[in-house]
């Protein structure tokens, strides 16, 4: 090309807007419009509500018809499980605590040696001394039962989805609908079909664990290699015989982690179906102390639950490894140990029931937490008011509202205004100059929402916003897709209550892309932070959600800002393990290249590895986005507005048709923000040919 | 149909085509209006279709060792998963042993695989789960063969490729030649009469590879199995094959013996193959014999019908006399033997 042509297109290029412009511009003459005629066309900034559908009772009436036919064989279900989990119940119950110990040290020992029979054995014995060793074991046995129910429905669905094409695409719909769908919102179907009592979270979390076991044996049949699939047909076997003899014990290794995901799922929601009313199992504990401000035992009783989240999660992890056989006569002996205390405890007439050894511990952190709330509650409370009031709150009901002179200084005025849009509009100046319109552009737009706040953003901005957004990721479809959907929540009439939603699980998704970001990048760049960092990381994807609330709740009281930092706990590990798996994994001969053309440590991070990790650190971002969504209705719990409240709300009520749909416009927001962000993670990896 | 006698082919291809896309079979068929096999693939193409096999027509003799040679993408894996039914050809018929087993029923082929089919992988294809002999022993419990046959079978086929000893090891545990060598034992369980192999050196390092050739033959030597063996690599075609067929494209550009392919490639394509081939030592007097007797020839060397024309060389060469070898200023440094030249231009016999 000949340097007259490359200037022509240099400056064709300057005109032409790009795609991501277009879309920016669009965005903006819709806000433009919204924000000058708002005041005289109310329905433009509000849906009108003469034309809103009563999806809700529809949504009752429909689905309570279809509960009411299959309740009689839901309650014979019922009936009928009862007795297995009773039965668990009663075993784990009758057995002596020092021969489950025993036991389970030597099931540690035989998976992973020294190591996790350590783990099984301390982490048993805490329990023991805490005094919950009832309520871990009736919380066990509602897990024993589950999970191989889930595990059972979970291969079923992963091996119909592969043998059958057909039934694949719809599978995947339903396992995605599945794992965006709020456990909460599980529930309250669930509720009315099942009835109150255990029984109920058993299913739940039979049902939430099977999806990631159907995934697991999906995608570890599709890794079969194709020469040993070959293998097997050209041995003469038939469907069958190649399936259950070649295929399935080759994927052994992906199934297996299915296996650990399906019994994290159960754990994780056996604890929170305690919601629905507990009996005396410890995620009921958790709840009940935490209702009762009574945080020391709160703490105790979350730290079982982490206790048999991690020594869940690594034996099963440590299943999926290919291990050393270990010596079982190691195994008799600890079972020997266990007989031998249970004689002694029996003549010495101990009972862990009677334990409560930790109850210090729990009153110490009780008056720990006081003394410290005590000393340093101005601060906290500083900490938390300035969140709340500089950024919390505008980003909620706009700068034009928030601001105030209690709290600012100043009350807001529309010289305010135009100051805000004047010093914006210079810096969209600016970078148009640059020749960056859409950057430009997305400013004079940020300025519209930090004016009027996400809870009062007018709906077309939002709708045909997310829209455009679709348009620039994935095309037409996409942008389709994300019109009908979000338009399916503006006319449900619980708008308002999805925009809040959005406003806090997008306040956390940004402090955690943040936050979570420069971690990752610091991980990525010191091998010792990463050191420090991934303990902290694995340990808080092994808590059940619900205990995330417990230390929120010890320091931030009730509120939006405890659920808001609850969220961020929970969200930002992703956003961390991604960047930094993102940054590290840049293929080796492009580092070599990037060194060899001289390139620093600093420059070969932000000119070589960063763009490479784009794709991946954008799919972080989706997860944290998930994950936020998914705590953001547990956060409801202390103190949320929004669907999450809606959804906790009708689960009090059993008001399936209000949980349904709130769950629905719920997983709605999950789904069109993990497709945005998927869309863009795929527009990276393809332009950079991965 | 049915003529199964002793001089029938042990495989007939016939018209195989495979094309991949959506509605492969109709387009083929609309297609073939369109003329020759060129003009029905240039409009398959057109039509966003890929006809990854076009028209393959050979036949393998019973114990013959069929070799198919081409780069890859030339569409050799698609011809030899056709022939043994691991993928539905578009169009065509294969016989075996007089058997159209496109049409076979879904027990038919189970049958015939479980007794008549062999095949080896390039990646081997060993099932991770299993022991060596378990793997070896696969065809068999598929058979239906009990525990204690089974294992005995497994023994013996194992002490043929020179595992003993190794049975209760877990494929993980051993090198890829030995991985390979219980991929060939696995599909000689079953003791089959033809024999697919599908690139089962090419993952090999080169001197393993050459060890395992040989070792092929050997066994070769003494099963006389119909083989169908796939490679991208001409000296081992030239080394292996009784008759080798060249593709390109998806197309069957050349089907020869060894020798035929060397002396007569039929296009540049299979003459750059060959063109690093010594072809002293691939072909042989009589292809290049003069036409007629002269009448006064020298005294005889000895060469025979059948010599390659290397070790024909090195016997003419025989019947010189040591010529001088001189340096740059032409002073006489010393002799040298003519048919140690030729000799030292002979590779070594494989």
């Amino acid at each position: 090309m000949s340097a007259a042509e490359t200037v022509s297109t240099g400056a064709e290029r300057k005109l032409a807007l790009t795609r991501g412009s277009q879309a920016a511009l669009f965005v903006l003459a819709i806000a433009l419009v919204c924000r000058l005629l708002g005041a005289q066309f109310e329905w433009l900034v509000k849906w009108p509500a003469a034309l809103t559908v009563p999806m809700t009772d529809w949504m009752t009436w429909l689905v309570g018809g279809f509960l009411d036919v299959f309740k009689p064989i839901a309650r014979t279900f019922t009936f009928l499980v009862s007795y297995p989990m009773e039965g668990v119940g009663w075993l784990l119950n009758a057995l002596p605590w020092p021969m489950t110990v025993a036991i389970v040290t030597a099931l540690g020992w035989i998976i992973g040696g020294l190591r996790m029979a350590a783990l099984g054995f301390v982490g048993l014995m805490f329990v023991v001394f805490s005094g919950y060793w009832t309520e871990g074991m009736n919380t066990l046995a509602l897990v024993a039962v589950s999970v191989p129910l889930a595990l059972l429905l979970g291969t079923a669905i992963g091996i119909a989805a592969f043998e059958f094409p057909r039934v694949k695409g719809a599978v995947n719909a339903l396992l995605d609908v599945m794992q965006t769908v709020p456990t909460f919102a599980y529930l309250t179907p669930l509720l009315v079909l099942f009835g109150f009592g255990p029984v109920v979270g058993l299913i739940a979390s039979a049902i939430y664990a099977a999806p990631p076991m159907a995934r697991n044996v999906l995608l570890g049949l599709e890794r079969v290699d194709t020469e040993i699939r070959e293998a097997a047909v050209m041995s003469g076997g038939t469907r069958r015989q190649q399936l259950f003899l070649v295929e399935l014990p080759a994927a052994t290794q992906q199934i297996m982690i299915g296996v650990n995901q399906c019994l994290m799922a159960a754990l994780s929601m056996v604890i929170i179906a305690a919601v629905i009313g507990g009996f005396q199992d410890i995620g009921w504990e958790v709840l009940l102390t935490m209702r009762k401000a009574l945080f020391g035992q709160a703490f105790l009783a979350g730290s079982v639950v982490v206790v048999f989240a991690i020594i869940i999660d690594r034996m099963s992890a440590a299943l999926a490894e290919p291990r050393p056989q270990q010596d079982r006569k190691v195994a008799v002996g600890m079972l020997g140990v266990g007989v031998l205390v249970t004689l002694w405890s029996m003549f010495a007439g101990w009972s862990p029931s009677g334990f409560a050894a930790l109850d210090g511990v729990a009153a110490w952190v009780d008056t720990g937490v006081g003394t410290f709330t005590g000393n340093h509650g101005a601060t906290l409370d500083t900490f938390k008011n300035t969140s709340m009031f500089y950024g919390l709150l505008p980003l909620r009901i706009g700068l034009a509202e928030a601001v105030l002179p209690f709290t600012w200084g100043f009350l807001w005025t529309a010289k305010h205004t135009a100051m805000l849009y004047g010093v914006a509009a210079v810096i969209s100046l600016v970078l148009v100059l640059k020749a960056r319109v859409t950057a430009g552009l997305v400013v004079m737009i940020l300025a519209y929402v930090a004016e009027i706040g996400i809870a009062h953003l007018a709906w077309p901005v939002v709708v045909f916003g997310a829209g455009a957004i679709g348009w620039v990721a994935g095309g037409w479809k996409l942008a389709r897709l994300a019109v009908i959907l979000l338009g399916l929540i503006l006319i449900s009439g619980l708008w308002e209550r999805a925009l809040l939603s959005l406003y806090l699980s997008g306040a956390a998704v940004f402090a955690c892309a943040i936050v979570g970001g420069a971690l990752g990048l610091w991980s990525a760049m010191s091998s010792t932070a990463w050191a420090f960092i991934r303990p902290i990381c694995d340990l808080l994807q092994t808590i059940p959600l619900f205990v995330f609330l417990i230390p929120v709740l010890m320091f931030f009281q009730i509120g939006e800002f405890s659920a808001f930092l609850a969220i961020c706990m929970y969200a930002v590990v992703p956003m961390i393990r991604y960047t930094r798996h993102g940054l590290t994994s840049t293929p080796d001969d492009i580092l070599e290249a990037a060194t060899a053309s001289g390139a620093g440590k600093w420059q070969t991070m932000f000119e070589v590895r960063a763009p490479f990790a784009a794709p991946t650190i954008l799919l972080g971002l989706n997860q944290t986005i998930l994950y936020a969504f998914a705590m953001l209705v547990i956060a409801a719990l202390i103190g949320t507005t929004g669907l999450g409240q809606s959804i906790y709300l009708a689960l009090g009520q059993a008001d399936v048709g209000l949980g349904i749909t709130a769950g629905a416009a719920m997983a709605i927001l999950a789904l069109v923000a993990d497709r945005l962000v998927q869309g863009f993670a795929e527009e990276r990896r393809q332009a950079l040919g991965l | 149909m049915t003529d199964t006698n002793s001089t029938a082919p042990a495989i007939a291809v016939e018209d195989l085509w495979q094309v991949f896309g959506e509605n492969a079979a109709p387009a083929l068929r609309d297609a073939r209006g369109a003329g020759d096999d060129k003009a029905i693939a240039k409009e398959l193409k057109d039509k966003t279709l890929i006809p990854a096999v076009r028209a393959a027509n050979f036949e393998v003799k019973s114990g013959e060792l069929f070799v198919i040679m081409g780069l890859s993408g030339s569409g050799k894996s698609t011809l030899i998963r056709c022939i043994s039914r691991l993928i539905e050809p578009t169009a065509g018929s294969v016989r075996i042993d007089g058997e159209d087993i496109l049409q076979a029923s879904d027990k038919r082929l189970i049958e015939l695989r479980r007794h008549k089919l062999g095949m080896v992988f390039q990646h081997f294809g060993l099932f991770p789960h299993m022991t060596v002999a378990d793997n070896v022993a696969f065809p068999l419990k598929m058979q239906g063969a009990g525990k204690a046959e089974r294992r005995a079978r497994a023994l013996e086929v194992l002490e043929l490729v020179g595992l003993k000893g190794r049975e209760d090891t877990y494929p993980r545990n051993l090198s890829g030649g030995q991985r390979q060598r219980v991929g060939i034992a696995r599909s000689l369980a079953v003791n089959p009469d033809i024999w697919f192999l599908d690139e089962p050196f090419s993952a090999l390092d080169p001197l393993i590879r050459r060890q395992l050739q040989d070792e092929f033959l050997n066994i070769q030597a003494t099963l006389k199995k119909s083989i169908v063996f796939i490679t991208h690599d001409i000296q081992e075609a030239l080394k292996l094959a009784d008759r080798i067929a060249i593709m390109r494209d998806g197309e069957i550009v050349q089907i020869g013996t060894p020798e035929e392919i060397v002396l007569h490639p039929v296009d540049d394509y299979v003459a750059e193959f060959s063109k690093d081939v010594p072809k002293g030592r691939h072909a042989c007097v009589e292809s290049i014999l003069m036409d007629g007797i002269p009448d006064n020839m020298p005294d005889d060397p000895g060469i025979r019908v059948g010599m390659t024309l290397d070790t024909a060389l090195t016997k003419c060469m025989e019947l010189y006399e040591p010529v001088p070898v001189r340096d740059a200023d032409g002073k006489l440094v010393g002799a040298v033997n003519p048919h140690e030249l030729a000799n030292a231009l002979q590779a070594e016999e494989i």
